[in-house]
């Protein structure tokens, strides 16, 4: 059993999305970039219903967005709604095609379908044929192989074309060629003679190529009142590649959709090899801008989704999902790493993994810890003198904006002077004498005094710091440690402490507490007290 | 010994004490401590009346600020010197204070300053879809400022990572911010 009660871990492994993955589409960024796709489909489907389409009747829409932002993700999420949006889709990932010959482009195109689209269209086809035969068309009833031996032994010609449609039966492949080319054009009588027979021609040129996807294009319109959507990822400056996509955008695929996904570098490259694609691709029909589709709220958004989509049993509460919430915030502010939809569902997966592992009913900073020690070994907290672990690191910072905090870092400093003190570092320990919070005196007979002012609001700082400062006279030296910018002055040294900052000397403060402080700890230790200026 | 008649002496305050009770408690061998400590000039002996007080340095100059009107004059008056002191002291501080605070606020200026010529250099460079090569922008800023390529990376994976909200960066490029070991070489604004 996975975290929060699943039975399945919810989030995909593999690191490129595939068919099954992209059935969850979460984040808002996502989910409008999905809308505007399936609005241009809707519109080119409104204006071709009940007509012949045309020429005019083909959309450009692309989709630019760096790596691991979910683009192919967005494709085959389409791809996978094509059923319920009188849409057929074609996915073409160009990266999996070398070289990208005429022949091997033509053939992803005809695999990128789903087979179901063939038998479909296969099954009008024969019927079309059926229709033209029971019409008395001669040519029909020979391109269906019924002759006079059917007629005599009582086979109807449906029934002949069941037989075809069942695969008992096949049709005259000689005599086929005859009847579609009274009707149809010579790529269209082509296409039809592969698609009834399962057996697809190869293409030679580009001419070719595009004659057979405009026949695609034609006859799905045609027998199946669906539009085509050709989704082409990976789409960059590579010189065969442009010429694909030119001649694409040039034929004007009639009842067709192009969806062209690339990134801002490839569309770069295509910008400087090809101005005249470049060109076109700015004018396309519909431009997708999946911005903000790294940002927190968005990658927030996709995580959660994957984890509501599969609770079936009602377990991820609105408390448990604030707890990842928080978590993953943290990840994403900390670690530059995490800032991609790729990257974050890649370490879910595996926290999920150990969680199932751990016997654990969420995921919490444990599960991540571990995770992130298989999977970014080399990873470490940025700034970090105490060496404090990721699953601390997470812990101690999401309380670090609570109220309490100020109060911790008070106990932390003072017991960081007591360390200081049983090291030896610094001489005597003198009574507190507020506002200070801690006097000592240095090894030189010095007395310093340290205040710990730290509050969310840095005018109530800055007045603290003013009246603490007229304490000077009471010591040699005035340390304040502040979570304010300020300067120093001749008589006040001010410390800024930052977020890492305060993160050490709370996982300090714990282990000084606990008792747990080691002797690989003492340098770390002392390197901290440093940059406070206690030694 | 010497210890022992200093800290006697101490204990008298600004009173003092007679010299003669001094050798009546430490006997003969007093004369020789006293001059030792008048050389060093931890105490001060002077006649009054037709005994001699023996006071240590600062208990004598308190004596006297009480007690001898001229002393009192020339005190205020090195008082009021001391005052002077003070202010130009506090001063220089202030004036200290500001050219510290220069630096920085011509940091925080150059940061709004840069911020400022990145975005109007990023709308000029991008094209429609907001997509912009840093390399654009760093030629353009370079040129007209005297900010080096070193320079201007920097400030600018500063500037993204401070206000990552609101720009969005994208891998590739020959030139740009090196995140997650990769380098981006493309900007836009969200």
């Amino acid at each position: 059993m996975y975290a929060y009660q699943l039975e399945n871990n919810p989030y995909p492994s593999s690191p490129t999305p595939t068919e099954k993955d992209a059935r969850i589409l979460g984040g808002k960024r996502h989910k409008e970039a999905k809308s505007a796709i399936l609005e241009c489909i809707k519109e080119l489907c409104n204006k071709v219903g009940g007509r012949d389409s045309t020429d005019g009747d083909f959309r450009v829409i692309t989709l630019i967005q760096d790596v691991g932002s979910g683009k192919t993700h967005l494709a085959l999420h389409i791809k996978n709604l094509q059923s319920r949006h009188n849409t057929v889709c074609t996915f073409l990932d160009l990266s999996t095609i070398s070289p990208k010959t005429i022949p091997s482009l033509y053939n992803a195109i005809i695999k990128g379908f789903e087979s179901e689209f063939f038998v479909q269209l296969r099954i009008k086809l024969v019927e079309y044929m059926r229709d033209r035969a029971e019409q008395g068309d001669n040519s029909a009833k020979k391109a269906l192989d019924y002759s006079f031996m059917n007629k005599l032994s009582g086979l109807t010609i449906k029934q002949k074309a069941e037989e075809i449609i069942s695969g008992k039966a096949s049709v005259s492949v000689e005599n086929i060629k005859k009847f579609l080319v009274q009707w149809f054009n010579y790529y269209e009588s082509n296409l039809i003679k592969n698609v009834i027979t399962n057996s697809f021609d190869t293409v030679t040129n580009l001419e070719e190529l595009l004659g057979m996807m405009a026949a695609i294009s034609k006859l799905t319109h045609r027998f199946l009142s669906k539009i085509v959507l050709y989704e082409i990822d990976e789409f960059d400056g590579n010189q065969d590649s442009i010429e694909f996509v030119k001649g694409i955008i040039n034929a004007h695929l009639p009842a067709s959709v192009v969806l062209l996904i690339s990134t801002p570098s490839g569309y770069a490259e295509i910008q400087g090899k090809s101005p005249s694609v470049f060109d076109r691709l700015e004018k396309a029909n519909y431009k997708i801008d999946l911005v903000g589709s790294n940002s927190q709220e968005e990658l927030l958004e996709i995580v959660l989704e994957y984890i509501k989509h599969n609770d079936k049993k009602g377990k991820f509460t609105q408390k448990t999902q604030d707890e990842l919430d928080e978590k993953i915030r943290v990840l994403y502010d900390e670690f530059p790493e995490f800032r991609s939809v790729r990257s974050i569902i890649n370490i879910l997966y595996h926290a999920m993994e150990k969680s199932a592992d751990l016997d654990l009913e969420k995921i919490d900073e444990t599960a991540i810890d571990e995770t992130i020690k298989h999977t970014y070994p080399g990873l470490k907290v940025r700034g970090s003198i105490m060496s404090v672990p990721i699953s601390d690191f997470i812990s101690i910072r999401r309380t670090c904006e609570d109220e309490s905090t100020g109060t911790q870092l008070k106990d932390a400093v003072t017991n960081l002077v007591n360390f200081s003190h049983e090291m030896g570092n610094i001489g005597k320990l003198e009574k507190q004498n507020q506002p200070l919070d801690v006097i000592y005196q240095d090894p030189y007979g010095s007395k310093i005094g340290i205040a710990v002012v730290i509050n969310e609001n840095h005018a109530k700082n800055f007045e603290a710091i003013s009246n603490i400062s007229k304490s000077s006279a009471l010591v040699d030296k005035l340390v304040i440690l502040t979570n304010s910018n300020l300067p120093s002055s001749e008589s006040t040294i001010v410390i800024n402490v930052d977020k890492s900052k305060m993160v050490d000397l709370l996982y300090f403060n714990n282990k000084y507490t606990d008792h747990k402080i080691g002797s690989s700890d003492n340098e770390k230790i002392q390197t901290l007290a440093r940059t406070i200026n206690i030694i | 010994m010497s210890k022992e008649v200093l800290e006697r002496i101490v204990s008298a305050g600004l009173n003092g004490i007679k010299k003669a009770e001094l050798k009546k408690t430490f006997g003969k061998n007093c004369d020789s401590i006293l001059q030792n400590l008048i050389d060093t000039e931890q105490i001060f002996v002077e006649k009054k009346g037709v005994a001699y007080f023996v006071w240590t340095r600062d208990n004598y100059v308190s004596y006297l600020s009480q007690n001898d009107p001229k002393c009192k004059i020339v005190l205020s008056m090195t008082n009021g010197k001391n005052y002077s002191a003070a202010k130009v002291k506090e001063y220089v501080e202030d004036k200290v204070e500001a050219v510290k605070k220069i630096p920085l606020q011509n940091i925080v200026g150059h940061e709004n300053e840069f911020k400022t010529e990145f975005d109007r250099r990023l709308t000029e460079s991008s094209t429609s879809i907001g997509w912009a090569p840093f390399s654009d922008i760093r030629k353009k800023i370079c040129d007209s400022t005297n900010i080096s390529p070193e320079n201007f990376y920097s400030m600018a994976a500063e500037l993204v990572e401070k206000y990552k909200e609101r720009y969005e960066i994208s891998s590739g490029g020959q030139e740009g911010i090196v995140m997650r070991g990769l380098v981006h070489g493309y900007v836009r604004n969200v």
